[in-house]
């Protein structure tokens, strides 16, 4: 009886030990992160993962005593996939709710216009898989001094696609198909190409197609007449199903090839075995360890198949985090230098390191390959 | 050759939409704006059927093409009925199915998420050659399916009595009242044929595709095809829609497929200038 006494009692001195641990993260006056995503519409899939991604390593943190010991509060805003929405939103976050650093969105045709904002309201903006060179300098090269991002850039995916197909893939000739309503494909497609044949392959056909259209037959019928080895698709999961299908069906047998638009667990599912034989570039995802045992924390949570934009919202929570730690403050312009200053930052997607002359990162890529009902992961592959 | 038989596939979509259109508009005099919403609303029918409920799939068309029906219907009852008989001017109707024709997008996107929903393929991706040319299975199951409901419904507009009443009210309204034809319940039942014809489309885009809240966005596409063939003219219409598929195709395929809709619509304003009536139809006797 004795025992129980002590046990519970200690029990009780134990949790009272832990409460005011807990009493003292700052609730009042919490530090405040934007996230700027598509949350409805046919692209909600990654915009919903990303601010999971956060609200869940946000949960984290102020388990373990907060930011500077005040409360981390995540607030998401939709900007459905579209330039002007999510130009809206980022605008929303910092002059109402008075957010220090934003995340988001995942889309280079939504940065672009988000950057020379982000300018004038001096509040920092991390994009996730916006790979344009665009998102963060001008046109003529000059930095947007707010404006980061975590992924790397359409040239760097370009150019493994265009290396690994001609060096470790033995192909010779190659087309292309291109969505001429999107900077993402246009731009990863010509790094490809240029890589490919800067190497000594052949272009043999090239394409175009818009955003919306559902039957590109027209134009891979063309390809087929040239019958090339390699078809670089740079395109979205749902478009890529369609033309991989497509493709099969007016007598395609070159492998395909695609850049991270193809990284999602529904390509299999969407594309019946059209895209089997083909490869992707894009980040390390769920392959690392410290990812995978996150991606099994966050499927429990949100009961959701796993999407890497989910360890882009933890990557970009904690990079913020590191700042204003760093920093001593979540003043926005005081995270902006930190965040510029950043020479090792190690997150779930793998090292990086920022260039402070264009704000891009340099880090790790991987190759995957598509097999009739599996995606596997090849490994990091550097040139 | 390619080319052709593509051309052909993505109007055999559209001829089964634009009649919808043209029979709604021989009757009604206006553009039935929530036409390609029916068509989205059939292919989730099916989908939620055949994925959720787990019927089989034949079983599935014909509740993706009852529910079609149900919304179109739904649609003449509740909203362009009341303004009919409130005697409103016809442009009413046209803002209340622009009014439907967004309220069914949103609803499906609340209902279903925007993200792409894969309808079972029947075949797997597999193709038939002949003479050079790829011929997709799934779209000769479309073709072949497009062209048997198309003649059936070209028999029912003229050999049936249904087929009569829906010439006589479209030629005048009135007189036909007068000589005992139910208008109501003749705008119904046409309201419920295209409704049917649209949950078909849809099915079958949906096959080809993919199902999403925007894949009524097509119907603009057949709604271009029923003016080229003549607004108010089924026959027309499904000219005009193979037509423009395959003006559509050589554009894409030949000059750029960035003009391509600008070809289209260009041809459409043209088709408006030139002549008013569309290809086949001549004057309002021939509505219907």
């Amino acid at each position: 009886m004795k025992k129980v006494l002590v046990l519970v009692l200690s029990a009780l001195l134990l949790s009272l030990s832990v409460l005011p641990a807990l009493a003292e993260l700052d609730t009042e006056n919490p530090v405040l992160i934007g996230y700027v995503g598509a949350l409805s519409g046919d692209t909600a899939l990654w915009g919903q993962a990303g601010l999971n991604g956060m609200l869940l390593t946000a949960k984290q943190i102020n388990e373990e005593g907060g930011i500077l010991g005040r409360e981390v509060k995540v607030i998401g805003l939709d900007g459905k996939g579209v330039s002007d929405d999510s130009v809206a939103a980022y605008k929303k976050l910092v002059e109402e709710y008075g957010v220090s650093a934003v995340v988001g969105t995942n889309f280079s045709s939504c940065n672009i216009p988000i950057a020379s904002v982000a300018d004038e309201l001096k509040v920092p903006v991390i994009a996730t898989a916006a790979s344009n060179e665009l998102v963060t300098v001008d046109a003529d090269g000059n930095l947007h001094p707010y404006s980061f991002r975590l992924c790397f850039i359409d040239s760097y995916m370009g150019y493994l696609a265009g290396s690994y197909a001609y060096n470790e893939l033995g192909l010779r000739t190659a087309a292309v198909i291109e969505d001429i309503t999107d900077s993402y494909s246009t731009s990863v497609g010509n790094y490809m190409v240029e890589t490919f044949t800067s190497l000594g392959g052949e272009l043999v056909a090239s394409e175009e197609a818009q955003n919306g259209d559902n039957d590109f037959r027209t134009q891979l019928t063309k390809i087929a007449a040239k019958q090339p080895d390699v078809l670089f698709v740079p395109w979205n999961y749902e478009n890529v199903a369609l033309i991989g299908q497509q493709a099969r069906e007016v007598g395609i047998t070159a492998v395909l090839f695609g850049a991270d638009g193809w990284d999602t667990t529904e390509l299999i599912e969407l594309s019946n075995g059209a895209l089997e034989g083909g490869y992707y570039v894009s980040r390390p995802g769920f392959n690392l360890p410290e990812a995978a045992a996150y991606g099994e924390i966050y499927a429990a949570e949100y009961n959701v198949a796993l999407e890497t934009e989910c360890l882009y919202g933890n990557d970009g929570v904690q990079w913020i985090k590191t700042a204003i730690e760093a920093a001593g403050s979540d003043d926005p312009t005081a995270i902006r230098d930190q965040l510029e200053a950043t020479e090792s930052f190690d997150g779930l997607l793998g090292h990086m390191s920022i260039d402070p002359s264009n704000h891009n990162p340099s880090r790790d890529a991987a190759i995957f390959r598509v097999d009739s009902d599996v995606v596997t992961y090849v490994g990091i592959y550097e040139p | 050759m390619q080319q052709l038989v593509i051309g052909i596939s993505i109007g055999s979509i559209y001829a089964l939409i634009a009649p919808g259109y043209a029979l709604v508009y021989s009757l009604l005099d206006f553009s039935n704006w929530a036409h390609g919403e029916v068509c989205m609303l059939g292919a989730y029918c099916c989908f939620m059927a055949v994925k959720v409920a787990e019927l089989p799939f034949w079983l599935s068309c014909v509740l993706g093409v009852g529910g079609a029906v149900a919304v179109s219907l739904f649609n003449e009852r509740f909203a362009y009925r009341r303004i009919r008989s409130n005697g409103s001017p016809n442009m009413f109707l046209m803002i209340a199915a622009m009014g439907l024709s967004t309220t069914y997008q949103n609803l499906a996107n609340v209902i279903w998420g925007g993200k792409f929903k894969q309808m079972p393929k029947l075949f797997s991706v597999s193709s038939i050659n002949v003479g050079g040319a790829f011929i997709g299975t799934t779209d000769l199951l479309c073709l072949a399916l497009a062209l048997i409901v198309l003649a059936l419904l070209l028999y029912i507009i003229r050999k049936t009595q249904f087929g009569l009443h829906v010439r006589a009210v479209a030629c005048a309204g009135r007189t036909a009242a007068l000589l005992g034809v139910k208008i109501d319940r003749v705008i119904a039942r046409v309201f419920m044929l295209a409704g049917a014809l649209a949950g078909l489309a849809g099915i079958l885009y949906g096959m080809k595709y993919n199902v999403y809240p925007t894949m009524g966005n097509v119907g603009l596409k057949a709604f271009v095809a029923s003016v080229i063939g003549g607004l108010g003219s089924v026959p027309g219409a499904i000219v005009g829609a193979i037509l423009l598929g395959l003006i559509e195709t050589i554009a894409s395929g030949y000059i750029s497929s960035g003009l391509r809709d600008l070809i289209s619509f260009s041809l459409l304003i043209l088709i408006l200038l030139v002549r008013p009536s569309g290809l086949m139809g001549v004057d309002v006797q021939d509505k219907a």
